[in-house]
Order: structure tokens, then sequence, then C-alpha cells
């Protein structure tokens, strides 16, 4: 099938190539979205690889898709459901931990059992952490100003953000320019005296980026796993009722309810360039298919050096595309599990098993995991964060199993064997020897983990990049460092979902404001595209 | 008995020197109080051995503000020194400002990209450079009066010569300016021990790594004037020849054990020996936590005093000083070679790698370390022959596991001797004398916060308008008359005078109390 014609084209069914086809199918545009794998989702998705488990394989929970657009594409009609969870807990080597709980009181009591005087060092952390939520969530839904622009529209963006900004005060933009430039482990450090306290809070700040708790910029990190809600409880989390593929599902039903039009099962090879013009896309299976307006909802680096002929873009935009960091740096077991496993320092039952589940108590742990992943090794002590969702969900697993997700951190795209560094090295070998360091630390928590799995996915950052198409596996198609942040995401000068040809877009993660299952980029550039076909009236304008 | 003075400064290093010659100069009787009995703090000569004299801590000039040398009259015959990227191979590169070659004046694969690389570099610290001549702008008076509308006056000029920079070079600087060496150099270099030198020097001082986003920041401030590393010949004794010819009056061998306080206004300090001192005005250029504590916490409001306390300060450079018998060998070098500055640093992943064990609180097996031969340059240092050889060390805790023992002493002492020995075959022959440093030592000799030489950690989130903490960060340090006028005020530590002789020309502006 080749030469049908559309008004617009989008490489990728992930979730933000999917809500950014929602919006331009919406505002009228004939459009087609067109995807290598046999599904829908990207990283969005709920798979069944052993017969009766359900895995969200790749992303895990739901917090920061905002509900903006949940509630404009009316996705609970498509059977979105979010279903928040309780708390979490750390537990230690000596048969003790730290949960967190959702109940103030019995967060409090549960600090005060670890450190009386960090019960008002929490009062104070989450205060200023919920001060800088608030200050960034009006930004995700707007593109990033160009300061080096002299554009209305650049200058109006700026306005807005140095207006925020002086709504700060003096002494909260003081305080807002320290955190979004330190370390989390400094900041915790500064607000808290227990390690295993610290470690718990940590996690948050590392996840999924190629850096340590020491690493400046990572309080920042922080506020990505802060700043979403489950039905406007800001800063909860929760499970998508089905898996994340809910999310998608609902995405797509809606796209294909606007008129949308979805073929999958073969990828793109090249994106079809006339004069500097975008012209359509060129397919693996050999279709071919016309549009002015194309979107890339692959990660800048795959969409530029891998489907674009380089002769068609200036030398200086390839070299920026090169140096943008996309580090693979975590994999991620699903697990199913005959039943579930005990958890012999925590009552029986307790809520906190609901939620996140870890096993790192300092952060000097949590450093030299870090410090491991440097050298092209996964950490010897590794953080991960660990779910059983079907405790909450019963559709994800067989009545009486269980279905476990596990976040591992820190695993090299490029692992090093023998002293060479390559993808190539994750084999069944090396994939089987990072599930057993994760399974001995996870024995700190639960004795009888290896004794309760029936099947294990062992998923590598080689084969997220693999399946999922992310370069080296990394979960925000780039790392979230303030280079690349803001107005310099993905390539400075490019931060509004354009590129230097015409009618090609960026709709995914790697543009502005970044990665995780939040949509915003894929309604951002859906934005910049109609406003750009003269249709900027059709996208709805989200309060700020 | 008392004294009295317009200005009390307390310490005698270089910034606190360069505070009291810059009023001096304005016909202020000053008084500075040093503890020790000699001045000039971390820069300080001090005797390796009878006949052999040498740097005791900060061993090079590369960033003295030429505000500061108008402002103080300040002389200094500086010798301009190259760079040398030593390496195990044996093929030594030589940096002279953007030239890169090998030492044997072979061309250098990497000469193109690092010339266009640290113009672009020296070009962007330029503009850091020009705002470390003023107190950082303030956040908070907005367009309240006059005194807030020449700070923002300064940053409408810092905006125009960014804007002035060009829209490409805008964009890079945005980009790079709170990002990490490590990426910055391997994205145009390849990983040798040219990148390792830039690396080091990003970092040294720095309880940060390469790879730490906030490096490049560290690398451009040391190239705020240009970068150049230079011997001032005699050494560092300018700072207290412009001081004594200013006539501020130098008081040695006594510290100062409080400062008084009355109705909220410093009235003088008390010394360690008892003697009051009156003044209407006290700069410190102590850390900003010990001249918080010096005037009692309780005329600071309590978050004040808690952040003044978390400020990070951890030390993480150490001093090696030896005395040789000769000039030791080293192979593939020139005699100018010789004398330049050494860096040891094979790659920037070696100086990644030197700095994770410092985390957990142990010493590298393979340190980072810069050497500079100075009385190669300056005869007049040693009799006899002999030469010293004086070392900075990265990365070196300030609170090691187990403590400094004499074994974990000598114990460095000998690491780092063997690493030099790699490059400068039988060295350890040759050494008759030899003096160790480390942070937790100069911490305690010149009340550096940690050992450390920027007096509290120069990153993003303690730079600029956060320094030394959020609401202090203009030198005026809470309580009326008294100035906070040492490295960990803006904009930060090296042999600059930058703080001092802002924090003194801040305490002009506003007025001696009376």
């Amino acid at each position: 099938m080749s030469g049908a014609k559309y008004d617009a084209i989008i490489v990728g069914a992930g979730h933000n190539g999917l809500t950014a086809g929602c919006y331009l199918a919406k505002a009228g545009l004939k459009t087609l979205i067109v995807e290598k794998n046999d599904w829908i989702g990207g990283a969005a998705v709920s798979r069944s690889l052993h017969d009766g488990w359900t895995y969200s394989n790749c992303s895990y929970v739901c917090s920061l898709l905002r509900r903006e657009i949940v509630r404009d594409l009316e996705l609970p009609r498509f059977g979105l459901q979010v279903i928040p969870y309780e708390g979490g807990a750390t537990f230690t080597r000596d048969n003790d931990y730290f949960a967190y709980m959702s109940d103030h009181n019995a967060l409090l009591r549960e600090i005060a059992r670890h450190s009386p005087r960090d019960v008002d060092s929490y009062a104070r952390f989450s205060q200023t952490v919920m001060r800088q939520c608030r200050f960034i969530r009006p930004f995700l839904l707007r593109g990033a100003p160009d300061p080096t622009s002299l554009h209305p529209r650049d200058l109006g963006e700026l306005a807005f953000l140095v207006k925020k900004a002086h709504g700060l005060g003096a002494k909260e933009l003081g305080e807002t320019i320290r955190f979004w430039t330190m370390s989390i482990g400094d900041f915790l450090d500064e607000h808290f005296e227990s390690d295993l306290i610290k470690a718990h809070l940590a996690g948050s700040g590392i996840i999924g980026t190629g850096l340590g708790v020491y690493s400046p910029g990572t309080a920042y990190v922080l506020l990505h796993h802060y700043m979403g809600d489950v039905d406007g409880a800001i800063g909860a989390w929760g499970f998508a009722r089905g898996g994340m593929g809910a999310i998608s599902k609902a995405l797509g039903m809606a796209f294909e309810e606007a008129g949308g039009e979805i073929r999958k099962g073969s990828g793109i090879d090249s994106f079809r360039i006339r004069d500097g013009k975008v012209v359509g896309v060129a397919l693996e299976n050999g279709d071919t298919y016309d549009a002015p307006i194309v979107a890339s909802n692959m990660d800048v680096k795959r969409t530029f050096l891998q489907h674009v002929d380089p002769v068609e873009v200036p030398d200086d935009f390839t070299r920026a595309v090169e140096r943008f960091k996309i580090r693979g740096s975590s994999a991620k077991l699903n697990i199913a599990l005959d039943g579930m496993p005990e958890f012999p320092a925590a009552p029986k039952g307790a809520p906190f098993l609901r939620g996140d589940l870890h096993c790192s108590t300092s952060l000097a742990e949590l450093e030299r995991g870090y410090d491991d992943w440097k050298d092209g090794k996964w950490s010897a002590e590794p953080y991960f964060d660990m779910l059983i969702p079907s405790q909450i969900d019963p559709t994800m697993a067989p009545p009486g199993k269980h279905m476990m997700t596990v976040f591992v951190q820190y695993a090299p795209y490029d692992l090093d064997v023998d002293g060479t560094r390559s993808g190539r090295n994750w084999n069944a070998t090396t994939r089987a020897a990072l599930a057993d360091c994760v399974y001995d630390k996870m024995e700190q928590a639960m004795p009888d983990i290896r004794q309760r799995i029936v099947h294990a996915e062992v998923r590598t950052p080689l084969d997220i990049e693999n399946e999922v198409g992310l370069t080296e596996g990394n979960i925000f198609q780039g790392e979230l460092t303030f280079d690349q942040l803001l107005f310099n995401r993905p390539v400075p000068g490019y931060s509004d979902y354009t590129t230097p040809i015409e009618g090609l877009f960026m709709v995914g993660s790697s543009s502005h404001p970044g990665g995780g299952v939040m949509a915003a980029p894929g309604a951002n550039a859906a934005r910049e595209i109609l406003r750009r076909a003269g249709k900027g009236r059709e996208m709805p304008r989200f309060a700020a | 008995m008392s004294d009295s003075f317009d200005v009390i400064v307390i310490g005698a290093g270089h910034n606190g020197l360069t505070a009291a010659t810059v009023l001096a100069r304005k016909g202020k009787r000053v008084c500075v109080v040093e503890k020790t009995a000699q001045p000039g703090g971390m820069a300080r000569m001090v005797d390796y051995a009878q006949g052999a004299r040498g740097p005791e801590i900060a061993h090079l000039l590369y960033n003295l503000s030429p505000a500061v040398a108008k402002d103080t009259g300040l002389t200094v015959d500086a010798r301009r020194l190259p760079t040398i990227a030593l390496s195990p191979d044996g093929r030594h590169a030589e940096l002279r400002g953007d030239s890169l070659r090998h030492a044997d004046g072979e061309a250098h694969p990497d000469a193109a990209a690092y010339a266009e690389l640290r113009a672009r570099l020296v070009r962007f610290a330029g503009l850091l450079g020009q705002m470390s001549d003023a107190p950082p702008p303030s956040l908070a008076e907005g367009l309240a009066n006059l005194a807030s509308l020449r700070d923002l006056g300064g940053l409408a000029k810092l905006g125009l010569n960014l804007k002035r920079l060009g829209k490409e070079d805008m964009r890079e600087f945005l980009r790079i300016v709170l990002s990490n060496a490590y990426d910055l150099l391997l994205d145009d270099l390849s990983d040798g021990p040219v990148a390792g030198a830039l690396a080091a020097d990003a970092v040294r001082g720095a309880f940060s790594g390469p790879r730490a986003p906030g490096s490049v920041f560290t690398l451009m401030y040391r190239m705020g004037q240009g970068g150049e590393s230079a011997w001032p010949m005699g050494g560092f004794g300018a700072f207290e020849k412009a001081a004594a010819d200013a006539g501020a009056v130098l008081r040695c061998g006594t510290g100062v054990a409080s400062v008084s306080v009355e109705d909220d206004r410093v009235r003088g300090v008390t010394l360690e020996d008892g003697t009051e001192l009156r003044a209407r005005a006290v700069l410190s250029s102590l850390g900003a936590a010990t001249t918080m504590r010096l005037a009692g916490p309780a005329h600071f409001d309590i978050e004040a005093t808690r952040r003044l306390r978390k400020m990070r300060a951890k030390g993480t450079a150490a001093k090696l000083n030896l005395v040789l018998s000769e000039a030791p060998d080293m192979p593939g070098l020139s005699d100018a070679q010789k004398a330049g500055r050494l860096i040891v640093a094979p790659s920037a992943t070696y100086v990644e790698s030197a700095f994770n064990p410092v985390k957990y609180g142990r010493v590298s097996d393979a340190p980072v370390i810069e050497a500079v031969l100075p009385s190669l340059t300056d005869p007049s240092l040693c009799r006899d022959g002999r030469q010293v050889l004086s070392a900075i060390v990265s990365y070196v805790p300030f609170d090691p596991e187990g403590g400094w023992t004499e074994e974990a002493r000598a114990d460095l002492a000998r690491k780092v001797i063997g690493t030099l020995e790699t490059y400068m075959p039988g060295l350890s022959g040759r050494v008759t004398g030899q003096t160790l440093l480390t942070p937790d030592d100069i911490a305690a000799s010149t009340g550096a916060p940690g050992g450390h030489w920027h007096h509290g950690e120069l990153s993003i989130d303690q730079v600029l308008t956060v320094r030394p903490v959020n609401g202090m960060s203009r030198y005026a340090f809470g309580i009326g008359g008294y100035y906070l006028c040492g490295a960990s005020a803006h904009p930060g530590g090296d042999i600059t005078g930058s703080p001092g002789r802002n924090a003194a020309r801040r305490l002009l502006e506003e007025g001696i109390p009376s």
C-alpha cells in the first residue's frame, strides 16, 4: 500500500505520539500513526508474556499524566482508571524497615521511630518540595521560551516565567535557584539525620538518570516524581487498571474515534524530504505515505541519526544531536509470582506493601551503585523500585497469584565485560547474572522470593532499546540535566518542537518538558503543529 | 585599655589584606588581626628547609582580578608558565594559551579542537569574570531604590554582553554553563592527558568529579581572567606589602576570640589574650559559619544560622611540599617545560575515578596532582642547587575513615611521590625534606572551613546570590557594621582578592557607622 495521502503522519504510537495524534485528528487533520511493533503504546504497554499474567513491562506506575489531558480527551470514557496506591517502604538488612504511609499521623510516628528529630525536618522537606511542585506545574503544558529569541511568543513565555519567578519573592527565588541546582543527597543531608529515611526519599532523584544521588541537579529530578497527581491528589501515584497499556489503549481509542488511523507492524525506514521540506514517510516494508506534516515520536537521536539523510540537515544540528546525552541507566524485571512473598519484617497485610518497595538503606550505598555504573557495570548493590500491583488490581494475575514489577538502577547500556564496553555484552549469561544480583538483594526483604518466581522477564537497556526504540533504553528519551532541559531540549533553538526540516516536528519526550508518562510533549507539540497549520484555535488552552 | 580603629579586619589572608588595603587607601584607620605569626593565609611563603623556600599552600596565580590590582596598588611580577599534561607513555602535551602541541614540538591531533574549545570557554568565562568584580545582583529590591536600580543596571549589562556574544554563543553558553566538564571535554577531545588536565582544573579543590553537573562553571571560574597560570616572582608577599604601604596596621600572633556587639552594631573585637580593640566596622575573612559564631548566633535569625552551619565545605586538596637535592629528571621535557605547571591526570575518566573514594572517606590510589617547581623559575628561593617541588594533591578527604594517623599520612606521601616518580624517575632518591598538609592541617593552620580553598563548595547552589547563604550574599553580615570578606563570600576562592575588595567597597558605599 503506497502513496496514500494524509494531512499528518506521526511516527511511533507511544503515549506522546497518540496524544499528539488525538489533538491533530480532533482538529480535523486526516492523521495516520505508524508503529513498528504489532501493538501500540511504546513504553506504556501491558503485555501478557506468561500465561495468565499481565505485565506493565516498561513504565509501571502513573502520576505524571497531565490531568488536563485526561479530562480533555475523556480518557476515562475509554476505560482508563487510575487507582492510587498507599505508601511504600525500604527494608533493611537487619529485619527492619522504614514505611512511607499516606496517613499523615502514621507517617510521623514511623519517622519518629527512626529519628524524632526528623519529624520536624519532614515538615520542612515536604513544604519545600510541594512549593517547588506548585512552581513548576504550570510550565509543563507551555512551551519553553527561547531566551535568545526576540519573537513576541518567546518574550511572552519569558515574561510569564519572570512573573511567576518574581511572584515568589526574593527569598523564595533564592531557595528555588538552590533547589534546582543542588543534589538530592545534599538536599536530604541538609534535612534529615536518618540514613534510612534519606535513602527512601532519594530514589526519586535518580530514577532513570545517569546521575548519582550526589550529582548536582538531582533534587530537580525528584520533582519529576512528585509533581504528578492522581485525580488531583498532588504527589500521589497510582496503577492504571489493566496495566500501563490501559493508558495507550484509551489514547488509541480516543484517536480512532476522532477519525485517526493507526498502522502497526512496520517501522519507519526514512523520512522523505524534498527541497528541505518533509513530504512523507517510507516504511521498512516498502510502503510510502505522503503528508505535509510529519511528527516523530522517536527520540531525537534515533530520528535524525537513523532515519533522516544527513545531507538534509545542517552539520551543526547533527553535531548537537550527536552530543545529546541519552544514557541507558536502568533495567527492568517483570516477575510472575505463584503467591504473595513473605515480608518477615512487616506486619502481615500492611497497607504500605501495596506501594513502592526498596532495599537501599543509605545514600552512600546509592552513590556506590552509581560509581559501578560509570565503570560500565551494573550496581553490585542495585537500587530498585519494586511494586506488586496485583494486590490492588486483580486483573494483572490469576487468582491468588501475583505480578511484580522491579525497576532496577543502575544498569549500563554499554556493559563492560573483560575491559570491553558494548551493548552487545548483554546476552543470556549477563542477563541472568543481573537478575541474580537483584534477587540476592530482594532477599533482604523477602527471603522466599526465589521460591515464589514462576516466570521472569529480564529487560536490559539493550532490550528496551530494541523493543521500544528508546536509544540506550533511556526511559526519558534523554538525560534530564539542565543542559538538556527547557530551551536546551532537545537542541538549543529547537525547543519549540520544530526541526531544521520544514514540516517535520518532534513530539516525544526528547522535547520539553521531558520524560515520564506525562503526555505533555505530545500535547505541546500538537499545539505548535496546529498553530503553524493555521488551526491554533482547535487546540484547548489548558489553565495555567 | 583598648585601641580604637575605623575598621578591624579579621584574618590576614590575601582577602583580608586586600580589604584592609582598599579601606586604608581611602584614609580609614584599619587594623588586621591575624591568629598565626605570619600573614598570608593560604598565599603564604614558608621555608621548606633552611635555604629552601616555597609556597606553603596556594602555589600559582591565575585568577587575580585587574580591578583588585587597581584598587590596592598591588604589583606582581608574574611569570606565565606553560601547562604540561603528563602522559604515562611519555607523550606529554604542552598547553600555552590556545595552543596545544606535544612536548617534543610535534603537532597534537586535538590541537584544533582544543583551541576552539578553550577560546569558547575563555570568552564565556570573561562574563563570569565581570560578575566577580561586584556583589551578586540582589533579588530583593526590584525597582525600589537607586542602589537596586544600579544592580539591575549591572544585570542588564551582563544580559547585553551575553546578547553581544551573538545568538549561537549565547545558546552555547546557556547550554553548557550548568553542565558537566567531562561531557563537554569529551564531546570535542579524545580522553587522554589533555582532557585529563582540563578535567582536573575543573574540579581541583572541589568535592566533585568532572562528571558532576556544575563542573563547567568551576572550569570557567578559573578562566575568568584568561586562565593562564603564573608564578609571582619572590612569592605571594605583594598583598602584605600593599597593605603595609597603604598604612594598615598588622597585628599577628593572636586570634580574635569574639566580636563585640551592642545594639545590633559591632563595636570591636576581643582577642584571645583578652585585649579589646574598638572599631566601628569589622570585616571577617574567616569562613561564614565561624564569622557567625564569633559574633554569637543569638544575633542571627534561626534560618540563617542553620544555613550557615550547613554550608558545604569539604576540602579535597592536600599539599605535599618537597625539598630536592637537585632538579629531578623529567624525560621528554625541555627546561622551560620542566618549570611549567605539571599535571598528573592521564584522562578525564582517571580524574572521575580518583574522586570516587573520597566520597567514602578514602584516598585514591591514583591521585590527581598539580606540581610545580617554582625554584626553576625563581632561583632566589633555594641555595646550593636544591629545588623545591610544590604539589597539590586531589582527592584527599578532610576526615578519612580512621582519621589522619601517622600511617595514613606516610601512606599518602608515598602514593604521591610514587605517582610523580612515573614522570620523574629517581625522584624519591632526591627528596631531602617533605611536608604534608592534609585538608585537616590546612583547616587548622588557616581556619578555612573543611580545609576547602573556596571556604565552601563552589557549586551552583552556593554561588552568586546564594553565597554563602540565601539572603546574605552582599557582604553585609546580619549585624550593623559586620561584613564577610573572605572566600565564602561572592565570588569565591582562589588568589583573586575579589571578595576582599568587593566587601571593602560595599562597606564604603554603605558608609562606616559612626
